[in-house]
């Protein structure tokens, strides 16, 4: 029911991911912000079981604080990355996995920007563009179809409207708004939401 | 990592011993110790120092396999086996302009048999906080009991009161280790800190969301239908809290599982105060005269 | 055909639980409370005992009543007095009901993923005086009230007593406090009335009567088929 999603351009990564807290049937929020910054440069998007995804997500950020209290520099999104799906598949052959899948997208001074898609089987693949939840059916043959690696900005933003535009248009279930994000070399920046007409 | 871990845990020992004393009398003994101090298997027990206060805590075994299955499943007698207790119900709290109205019905129901029309379903943590109670009774009594001592230890330990995010995620990572073993939860914290009104729902799956309207249970449903229709930030205290009584009566009028009186109350800058209890037929006569 | 094909694990767990039936009764006065229970013990369609009272004395002003799994009921009432005995040795006073019933209710909650199944309802005295009448979920859950039914036959007795002593849903009435007498006529008239119906309440019917003076017993004999 979630969607999560992220497009990578040559000099930055845009990521999108909807606004809704549910339980069961019933939306209980419409301005949930499923995104965690766990750096000035990096964003991890999770969504996945209840509790699980808050919980995860915000062990992986207090710890990759911590490694920058302690170091005295930050982990690289690929560092991050890696760090987080270790975690996720030591848990996973423990009597109580996480059930989150997410979406990390950092900027590097070195590398530039990166995108990372992984599961909760604890997979982990460097994409151009990613999606998750049953959205992702629908908008990722678009993004095969449409996505080139020089994409500007506004092309990119344009991307990611038409797959949201098919989501309202063939997902059954109404997802009212999505909060945008853009990672560059100057940090984290919040865009305009993207709010669908109904609500 | 591991560092981390084992420190906090280190200092959190040195608080158990602490809290451990307060009640320690009604909990200790041959009761399982439930204090969430010290008990963070999924957040920080990663490393190997774990073992230390491990063992103090329940053990394990006796809280690995689920009861539901034992004891709802229909046996060869064909006796009925139920536990659960108090799943029929419907409450809501909301925001608006003078604070949060939180408002319940009174109904527990054991199948099909309604238990008891008289039950206190806002639970008074302390003098400016309150719980609200849907699924298990026993559940969400004793969690929310534990959470008013986890509050007060806070207020002795800090000198300021706990605001309403530290205490609802107080009760969130308690249940949380608990999640998939059967607890049954679905409360919201609503109270009045620095930071004005304070509105959370938390239950057993692990859900802790912040917001303006919630409304919890069977009947939670019919409630969202009339609160959604009326609600407006602007509301006085007289209309929010009919608003509220509105909603849980129709919400009772619609679901045979929530029913009984409807309680109200209003936490506002100085912390709650009881606004009513209305007894359905009372209000059903009410409202048809009205009509 | 179908034993052919393997379905994969199937879990036959050994279930530590029987339903040896049983009704409990208790009502709070003004400054009396009672506590009543049948004596049958049985388990599907055989009766084991027609002696086998559930009220247990607990303190001179409480008196428990357990029904459900008898296993249960005397593993239970057996911690209870433990407990209230290391009270007493520590606090050279006795627990109070309300006391008491706070405390029954944390040990119950100790064992939630392996619940005690019994149905417990307290009758006493509070600090007061008054009548006081606790009931409990299996896994702890209580309040207070006025009257409570548990047990096998309490769909058959609490709608007469919400008639009888709370006069619910009746209009034009005057709410007259409920005396001793008509109290214990109530309950033996509502046990007899479920001995008639319901197989698991029969034998015979134990009522203890608590006042500040002591605690009186009484037993009534119900239909024994």
């Amino acid at each position: 029911m979630e969607y999560l999603i992220g497009i990578q351009g040559p000099d930055y990564v845009l990521v999108a991911a909807d606004n809704v807290a549910a339980s069961s049937i019933i939306q209980m929020k419409h301005d949930y912000d499923k995104m965690f910054k766990l750096s000035e440069k990096i964003l991890l998007l999770c969504v996945g079981e209840a509790g699980d995804t808050v919980q995860f997500a915000e062990y992986i950020q207090k710890n990759v604080q911590l490694y920058k209290m302690r170091n005295g520099y930050e982990l690289s999104p690929s560092a991050a990355a890696n760090f987080t799906r270790k975690n996720l598949a030591d848990y996973l052959r423990s009597r109580t996995p996480y059930h989150v899948n997410l979406l990390l997208a950092g900027y590097d001074e070195s590398d530039g920007p990166g995108l990372f898609y992984m599961d909760y089987m604890a997979s982990l693949a460097k994409a151009p563009f990613a999606a998750h939840g049953y959205g992702a059916f629908l908008t990722l043959s678009i993004m095969d179809r449409y996505y080139r690696p020089d994409l500007t900005r506004d092309e990119a933003m344009d991307l990611l409207k038409k797959c949201i535009a098919e989501l309202s248009r063939r997902f059954i279930l109404n997802l009212p708004s999505f909060n945008v994000r853009v990672i560059d070399k100057d940090g984290i920046h919040d865009m305009e939401k993207i709010t669908l007409g109904t609500k | 990592m591991k560092d981390k871990s084992s420190c906090s845990r280190r200092k959190l020992l040195a608080h158990c011993t602490l809290s451990k004393m307060a009640l320690a009398s009604v909990l200790s003994s041959d009761c399982a110790d439930f204090s969430s101090d010290y008990r963070q298997p999924f957040a920080f027990g990663c490393g190997s120092g774990q073992n230390e206060v491990e063992h103090e805590a329940v053990p394990e075994a006796s809280l690995s396999f689920c009861v539901k299955n034992s004891l709802l499943a229909g046996d060869e007698d064909g006796v009925e086996r139920k536990i659960e207790f108090l799943h029929g119900t419907t409450t809501l709290a909301f925001k608006f302009q003078h604070g949060v109205i939180v408002a319940v019905d009174s109904r527990a129901t054991a199948g099909s048999y309604i238990a008891s029309q008289t039950v206190k379903k806002v639970i008074e943590i302390n003098p400016y906080l309150l719980g609200t109670m849907a699924g298990g009774a026993a559940d969400c009594s004793f969690w929310e009991r534990l959470l008013a001592r986890q509050c007060r230890i806070y207020e002795l330990r800090n000198k300021e009161r706990i605001s309403v995010a530290a205490a609802s995620k107080l009760l969130a990572n308690m249940v949380y280790q608990y999640k998939g073993m059967g607890l049954s939860m679905g409360t919201m914290v609503c109270g009045w800190d620095k930071r004005g009104p304070g509105l959370y729902y938390v239950d057993s799956e692990g859900n802790r969301v912040c917001g303006d309207l919630f409304a919890v249970g069977s009947g939670s449903m019919y409630a969202y239908g009339v609160m959604d229709s009326g609600l407006r930030h602007d509301l006085t205290v007289e209309e929010a809290c009919e608003l509220g009584r509105r909603a849980i009566y129709q919400a009772t009028y619609r679901d045979a599982y929530s029913g009984g009186q409807v309680n109200l109350y209003h936490v506002h800058g100085e912390g709650w105060t009881r606004i009513s209890q209305d007894d359905v037929l009372m209000l059903h006569q009410q409202y048809k005269e009205q009509a | 055909m179908k034993d052919y094909h393997y379905t994969g694990a199937v879990e036959n767990r050994f279930s530590p639980y029987a339903f040896n039936g049983g009704t409990v009764l208790a009502v709070a006065g003004e400054d009396f409370a009672i506590v009543a229970s049948d004596t049958r013990l049985s388990e599907g369609y055989s009766i084991h005992s027609r002696d086998s009272p559930k009220c247990y004395k607990l303190t001179d002003t409480t008196v428990i009543g357990c029904s459900g799994f008898h296993g249960d009921c005397l593993t239970l009432t057996k911690i209870i007095d433990a407990r209230l005995k290391m009270y007493k040795h520590s606090n050279n006073k006795t627990m109070t009901s309300g006391a008491i019933a706070a405390m029954l209710s944390t040990i119950l909650y100790s064992r939630r993923f392996f619940p005690y199944y019994v149905y417990n309802i307290i009758g006493g005295l509070d600090e007061e005086g008054k009548g006081a009448v606790y009931s409990f979920d299996p896994v702890g859950s209580y309040q207070r009230d006025t009257y409570k039914a548990g047990g096998s036959a309490s769909a058959m007795l609490q709608p007469l007593l919400d008639n009888q002593i709370g006069f619910k849903n009746m209009e034009g009435v005057q709410h007259v406090p409920l005396t001793r007498e008509k109290a214990v006529q109530l309950v033996k008239d509502v046990f007899i009335s479920a001995a008639e119906r319901d197989v698991y309440t029969g034998d015979a019917l134990r009522i203890c009567i608590i006042t500040k003076e002591g605690i009186k017993e009484e037993t009534i004999p119900l239909r024994k088929d």
